[in-house]
């Protein structure tokens, strides 16, 4: 089986590596939001996981208790987790990333508990009086993580984490310098399967795999076969087959804001500072995604470098139903792509991939417009 | 017509205002007039017709001479600005104000058609705010401040509003967690992380304003909001009474006393009306709902479209809506001896504030808050008009309405609509849902 094909598995949940992790006696944790610090999880020897719902097909427990009007990746998840479909998690970490995870974090309290619950309360500005409050919440964190499962989170074993999680945000930066080439490496959904991997594994048998990987495709021959150069910006996505319904019409996702991509792992932390300083620091100030305010301007920025920086065609906001924050994004997007004269499809979609004929259409219609140029 | 209070406003709206002023003008007027027609109707007089009339001319004022305007949410005492010699303007006076006359709606449409949401998704007390500026019929403000609380939705319309007006803005982060020892979802350094934030606010106003922060003015302002609280804090218990003193309305003339005049004069002697009325009424045993049957809780806002909903309730049923979750302006005067002190009690203020304490945090906090308010108000049910975009109150609904049945035993109605807009959920469809709930659950 080639590592390509291994990362595929990563998918499911829970999946190979999870299983094996927990034969070992390792405790695994599932978490929500990207700007929950993996390393302090990774230090306490815990496997953290990231919350996704992959096998989820309908939600009558999600919309009876999160409503019909919030986003289907809450409602997925709680319904999930109303199945036992977290049942290999020993826990579940959740911050005010929105108002619906807030919620949903809520509802799994009170419906589906879990044998650990811990809240981060994360600040919505930048500002040396809110990092402070940050790093307070971090060290919270950590406490409560020694505290519950018995284990010690030194300075060096926090050093050790970060220094991993750093190692896969470097090998990251590799993969997406690869996707600047006019002949691509990697299609998007094959990059967001690692991105999945990297979410879901123990980072070291990631960074291992993930490396090879690398080697391969910075010796192989890329895509050259597309018709467009997409950035894919928005919510929530972790299901593959939404970038593949893009690329099968010939748009080749080369570059994206999203939270399994570029806010992932762009910036890494600093490994020299005091190590809860220096993970409130990386996490308060990465690039933001919309539920930091005041910090618009930046999002533009970052996305209006990136369009340079790969070469992009035309950009693709999704926009997952119900999420307000996304919209007010996309927004303000479309009018700063407009003024710069980039071409820019938005996308209503459902958690889960739904209507695969409209999206194929309407991307059909843009990368027509695109050519056209 | 021969002259009366409202005369020199009326006086002032004839004179001309600049093109941002127009709607805001209408409304003055519409005020103004709806204040003149409820005295002729008989309708016994309250404070709150001259006080909103009050408020719309030194919006109007401040904007001819000048005067820095700054803008805040629904959510939010404006007592700091008051001291820093600012003129507060609460943004959803325009959705509230208008919605009663549907005059919103045409706002609503608009953002639809600029694509700004849709109402599942976008709060539509603040989206036409985007529309209202783009279309130039929102005052021009100064400067805006807004809270990260109780929701994505608002903080969402601020954030866009901020970027296309390129306003100044200070945006205050709301932490999740309580300020109160007792509570196990304490943190110590809650307050102290409020209290740092004004401070930033502060330098951040009188960078922007060329203010210097006045101490003693501060200080002074606050012993005017202990005072209001104190009177608000009377009149709440007073509407533990049976029958409750005063109808289904009043409670909110409290809150939205304080969001529009915290910290001034008058809403001392506003709150001190109120107090008064209800005091004079339990004494004499003297019912807001003359019959009363029902005393209902109703935990989330009016559904301001519909403002002949209460009326009707109270008409059809006998029935009394206590206090809506605006209305439950819960916060308790607070020590202001020192200059510090002042600062907890404006911290804790916008901690405690009418839906941010309940809405801020985890579940509990809205819960608790629900369980104690039927506990302590007698309250027979619980009807609960969620609106469709707020993700963080509906999808806390179904848990609260199960702790309710367990822990009090009286029935809950859930149903959604949007609180702005008619065209969603209409009045018709409203009350037939709640006539149904009532006679064939609640009697």
């Amino acid at each position: 089986m080639s590592i390509s094909e291994t990362f595929r598995q990563a998918l499911s949940l829970p999946n190979p590596w999870i299983r094996e992790a927990k034969e070992e006696g390792k405790k695994a944790l599932g978490y929500f939001c990207s700007y929950i610090p993996e390393e302090i999880m990774t230090a306490a020897g815990l496997l953290p996981v990231r919350m996704r719902a992959p096998g989820c097909t309908d939600t009558p427990m999600g919309d009876a208790y999160m409503s019909p009007t919030t986003c289907g990746f809450t409602r997925c998840v709680l319904e999930t987790a109303s199945e036992g479909g977290y049942e290999f998690l020993d826990g579940v970490v959740a911050s005010n990333t929105c108002d619906q995870v807030r919620r949903l974090y809520d509802n799994i309290r009170f419906k589906t508990p879990f044998p650990y619950h811990y809240f981060l309360s994360l600040p919505h500005t930048q500002s040396p009086t809110t990092l402070e409050w940050f790093a307070h919440e971090l060290v919270k964190f950590k406490e409560d993580l020694e505290e519950h499962f018995q284990v010690e989170i030194g300075r060096e074993k926090l050093q050790e984490a970060i220094k991993a999680h750093n190692h896969s945000r470097a090998l990251f930066e590799r993969l997406y310098d690869l996707r600047k080439r006019e002949a691509p490496v990697l299609s998007g959904s094959e990059v967001l399967r690692f991105f999945l991997g990297s979410v879901t594994l123990p980072v070291q048998t990631f960074n291992a795999w993930f490396q090879k990987e690398i080697e391969e495709l910075e010796a192989g021959e890329g895509l050259s076969k597309y018709r467009a150069r997409i950035m894919l910006l928005g919510s929530h996505l972790d299901d593959p087959r939404f970038i593949e319904l893009i690329e099968g019409q010939g748009g080749l996702v080369v570059t994206d804001s999203l939270c399994f991509g570029n806010r992932f792992f762009r910036d890494p932390v600093d490994e020299t500072a005091e190590p809860i300083s220096a993970l409130a620091e990386r996490y308060l100030y990465k690039i933001p995604c919309p539920r930091m305010s005041g910090a618009q301007a930046e999002r533009i920025r970052f996305v209006m470098d990136q369009i340079r920086d790969f070469h992009v065609d035309g950009v693709i906001i999704q926009r997952m139903k119900f999420c307000p924050m996304w919209w007010g994004d996309a927004f303000v997007l479309r009018d700063e792509l407009k003024k710069a004269g980039i071409p820019c499809l938005e996308l209503e979609r459902e958690y889960l991939v739904s209507g695969a004929g409209a999206i194929k259409t309407r991307v059909q219609a843009f990368l027509e417009t695109l050519e056209g140029r | 017509m021969t002259e009366d209070k409202f005369s020199p406003y009326e006086a002032m709206a004839a004179e001309e205002w600049p093109s941002d002023l127009g709607l805001w003008k209408n409304l003055l007027l519409g005020f103004i007039a709806n204040s003149r027609l409820n005295l002729a109707a008989g309708i016994p007089e309250t404070p709150m017709g001259e006080l909103l009339v009050k408020m719309f001319a030194r919006i109007a004022k401040a904007r001819l001479e000048g005067k820095p305007i700054i803008m805040h949410p629904f959510n939010y005492g404006p007592e700091l600005f008051y001291a820093m010699d600012l003129e507060p303007l609460m943004q959803e006076v325009f959705s509230v104000g208008l919605a009663p006359f549907h005059l919103n709606e045409p706002y609503i449409d608009l953002a639809n058609q600029m694509g700004y949401g849709d109402n599942p998704t976008l709060c539509n007390a603040q989206r036409p705010l985007i529309a209202t500026h783009l279309s130039g019929d929102a005052p021009k403000v100064d400067l805006l401040f807004y809270l990260s609380a109780p929701c994505n939705s608002l903080a969402t319309t601020y954030q866009v509003y901020q970027h296309i007006t390129g306003v100044p803005t200070f945006t205050m982060d709301i932490p999740y967690w309580s300020h109160d020892p007792s509570s196990p979802f304490y943190d110590e350094k809650t307050l102290e992380y409020m209290k740092a934030q004004y401070r930033d606010c502060i330098a951040w106003l009188e960078h922007q304003t060329h203010r210097a922060f006045d101490p003693e003015k501060f200080q002074m302002t606050m012993r005017r909001v202990n005072e209001a609280r104190e009177n608000i804090m009377e009149f709440n218990d007073l509407l533990k009474t049976v029958p409750c003193p005063v109808n289904s309305m009043e409670s909110f003339s409290n809150y939205l006393t304080m969001v529009l005049s915290g910290g001034t004069q008058e809403a001392v002697e506003v709150t001190r009306w109120f107090r008064d009325y209800a005091a004079d009424h339990a004494r004499k045993g003297i019912a807001g709902v003359p019959g009363e049957k029902l005393r209902i809780a109703w935990p989330y806002t009016h559904t301001f479209f519909d403002r002949d909903l209460f009326p009707w309730l109270e008409q059809q049923f006998q029935a009394v809506v206590i206090m809506d979750i605006l209305g439950f302006y819960n916060i308790p005067p607070h020590d202001v001896s020192t200059l510090e002190k002042c600062f907890d009690s404006l911290a804790l203020g916008t901690l405690d504030f009418s839906m941010i304490h309940t809405c801020r945090g985890p579940a509990e906090f809205y819960i608790e808050y629900l369980l104690r308010f039927i506990e302590d108000y007698r309250i027979d049910c619980v009807i609960i008009p969620m609106q469709f975009a707020c993700k963080h109150a509906y999808a806390v609904t179904k848990i609260a309405a199960e702790a309710v049945r367990r822990e009090a035993d009286i029935p809950v109605l859930i149903f959604g609509c949007d609180p702005y807009d008619s065209r969603e959920v209409p009045s018709e469809e409203i009350r037939g849902k709640i006539e149904e709930f009532i006679t064939e659950i609640v009697l």
